[in-house]
């Protein structure tokens, strides 16, 4: 994990733990605690002892069914879209180099300082009802689009644009370890561009793809804001439906194990975003 | 992630090979796919009078300007959103600080157990556990308050507020600390003359990220702070759902970006590409 930069630390055992006191007991009080809460809150009830009811009703609610199906395969379709954008740009940016290169990064990691709600604004305005792309369809004579806006495509494109920076960085990471020299070498004996893909960059990259696919998996089943703002009303994400069921339907037990259901979907991918941000964490660099 | 550094410092070496193609296209497209967006959106904040299928407006001005800005709604929103921010950030550099430092150079037991704990907050979907909170903050009576907000967004700034700062703890030249020793500087002369001052600007770099992305902050105020509390981002979001005229939003877009402006000109001279991505686990 972290390795103190010398073994003759400061000493003062009880001072280090008296100075991490107070964050550590915030995540105790409003992480660790609210989730054994929502674990035990939902199948243990003082008085009435276990039941699993509410989850037999979410398994069993066609709507909620419905929700979590819509969740599953957003997730799969956005993390795909999002590597299937980034990764072009990525190899481009790895094998290229000077001022158009740097400009194109730069672009590509705009995203990363437009804030979700602005986003969602700015996704109205263009392809919204009488947005800009219908203006200029109209301008050119062509029929209106079938707008996304409040359809499953919405969110979608909506996410796919906010999270590129954070996917390109991710796969960018991941090519710095190969070489361009090996890539160099495999051409000159012949190989074609999706051979050396294949055989050359995308093993070496496979770590990276994993990182970026558990990243993506933990950000779209809690995703709120843009499914919220630009998608369907029903069926909803996770996100939303959790909201809903929280504050418009005051019903903190089946939002509870919501919330719970969403951890257990995303655990494996948690397991792995962790351990792979605590190795990429050790030792100061 | 060195290779991003050398990717941008090999801009100056000029090549003098073949026009890159590829990189005008994927220039043309993100211009069009990433910028587009964001200029037309401003562009609405100045129309007075854009109607349906003009391709530019009719009339340019700043009179929606002054409309939106004598709204009471979004000053009340501002002052409340840049307390709450304020105080959120405060708090979070008091309590995290001290911890960073601990955890970059002093030796306690449990210490990597616990830092692998604010890792693990990360395995979790961040909106089922603002869930499982805002049920907890239901028996406290904190739901639509102001410490309710501020407590929730303060959990979520803890991890970057104690891991950025541990780098910069880290990062500390202990010869320079050492050599002031020797000559007989008391232990704090040394935090306060020789470490900190080589910690700050990092320091600086997170309290300003903590500050920007709780002001925009939006899961948790929605869920905790409605309906009493209404910050920033929340005015901005009755105004996408309430279809007022269009350019409430769009001057509100143009207002509220100020600050992220500001946080992307920070890190472009502060923070490397590659500090966010080792942030990502890349």
């Amino acid at each position: 994990m972290i390795t103190a930069s010398h073994p003759r630390a400061e000493g003062g055992g009880l001072s280090g733990l008296l100075l991490v006191a107070l964050p550590v007991a915030l995540l105790i009080w409003l992480v660790l605690w609210p989730v054994l809460q929502a674990v035990v809150g939902t199948v243990y009830f003082p008085g009435k002892g276990f039941s699993l009811s509410s989850y037999a009703f979410f398994f069993t609610d066609a709507y909620s069914l419905r929700n979590l199906w819509l969740t599953l395969w957003v997730t799969a379709l956005t993390s795909a879209l999002r590597v299937a954008v980034a990764m072009p740009i990525a190899l481009y940016l790895r094998f290229r180099s000077g001022s158009i290169a740097a400009l194109v990064q730069s672009l590509a990691l705009f995203p990363l300082f437009v804030p979700s709600v602005l986003v969602a604004y700015a996704f109205i305005r263009v392809l919204g009802p009488n947005g800009i792309v219908d203006t200029v369809l109209v301008a050119l004579g062509l029929p209106k689009l079938p707008t996304p806006y409040l359809t499953p495509a919405g969110p979608i494109i909506g996410l796919v644009w906010e999270r590129l920076p954070l996917t390109l960085l991710l796969l960018l990471s991941g090519l710095g370890r190969v070489s361009i020299a090996s890539v160099d070498a495999a051409r000159d004996l012949g190989a074609g561009g999706l051979t050396i893909f294949s055989r050359i960059i995308l093993p070496r990259i496979q770590s990276s793809i994993i990182v970026a696919l558990a990243f993506n998996v933990l950000g779209l089943f809690s995703a709120f804001t843009l499914p919220y703002l630009l998608g369907p009303a029903s069926p909803e994400m996770m996100g939303p439906y959790m909201q809903r069921t929280f504050s418009d339907n005051a019903d903190p037990l089946n939002a509870t194990t919501q919330a719970v259901i969403t951890f257990a979907f995303c655990a494996a991918f948690g397991l792995v975003y962790v351990r792979a941000i605590a190795r990429g964490r050790r030792g100061p660099a | 992630m060195t290779d991003l550094a050398v990717l941008s410092g090999a801009g100056k070496r000029v090549r003098r090979a073949a026009v890159d193609w590829t990189g005008i296209a994927f220039l043309a497209g993100l211009a069009v796919v990433i910028l587009l967006p964001l200029i037309v959106t401003a562009v609405w904040a100045f129309a007075e009078v854009w109607r349906f299928p003009a391709i530019v407006p009719q009339r340019m001005g700043l009179g929606y300007w002054q409309d939106t800005l004598s709204r009471n709604d979004v000053w009340t929103a501002l002052w409340l959103s840049l307390g709450i921010t304020t105080t959120v950030t405060a708090i979070s550099a008091a309590i995290c600080f001290p911890a960073a430092y601990a955890f970059a150079r002093l030796d306690f037991p449990g210490r990597n157990l616990l830092f692998l704990a604010f890792l693990s907050v990360q395995a979790f979907p961040k909106f089922g556990l603002i869930v499982a909170t805002a049920t907890i903050f239901l028996t406290l009576h904190l739901v639509g308050t102001f410490w309710g907000v501020v407590l929730i967004q303060l959990v979520g700034t803890l991890l970057y507020m104690i891991w950025i700062p541990v780098s910069a703890f880290q990062g500390v030249d202990r010869r320079l600390e050492e050599a002031a020793r020797d000559v007989g500087a008391t232990p704090m002369r040394v935090f306060w003359s020789i470490t900190l001052p080589q910690a700050l600007p990092t320091l600086f770099a997170a309290i300003l990220i903590t500050f920007v992305s709780t002001f925009y902050e939006t899961d948790a105020a929605w869920l905790i702070g409605l309906p009493n509390v209404r910050t920033m981002p929340m005015v901005m979001i009755s105004f996408i759902n309430n279809a007022l005229e269009v350019q409430y939003g769009a001057v509100l877009f143009v207002f509220l970006w100020v600050p992220s402006f500001l946080l992307m000109l920070a890190a472009r001279r502060v923070m490397g590409a590659d500090a966010f991505a080792r942030g990502l686990g890349g």
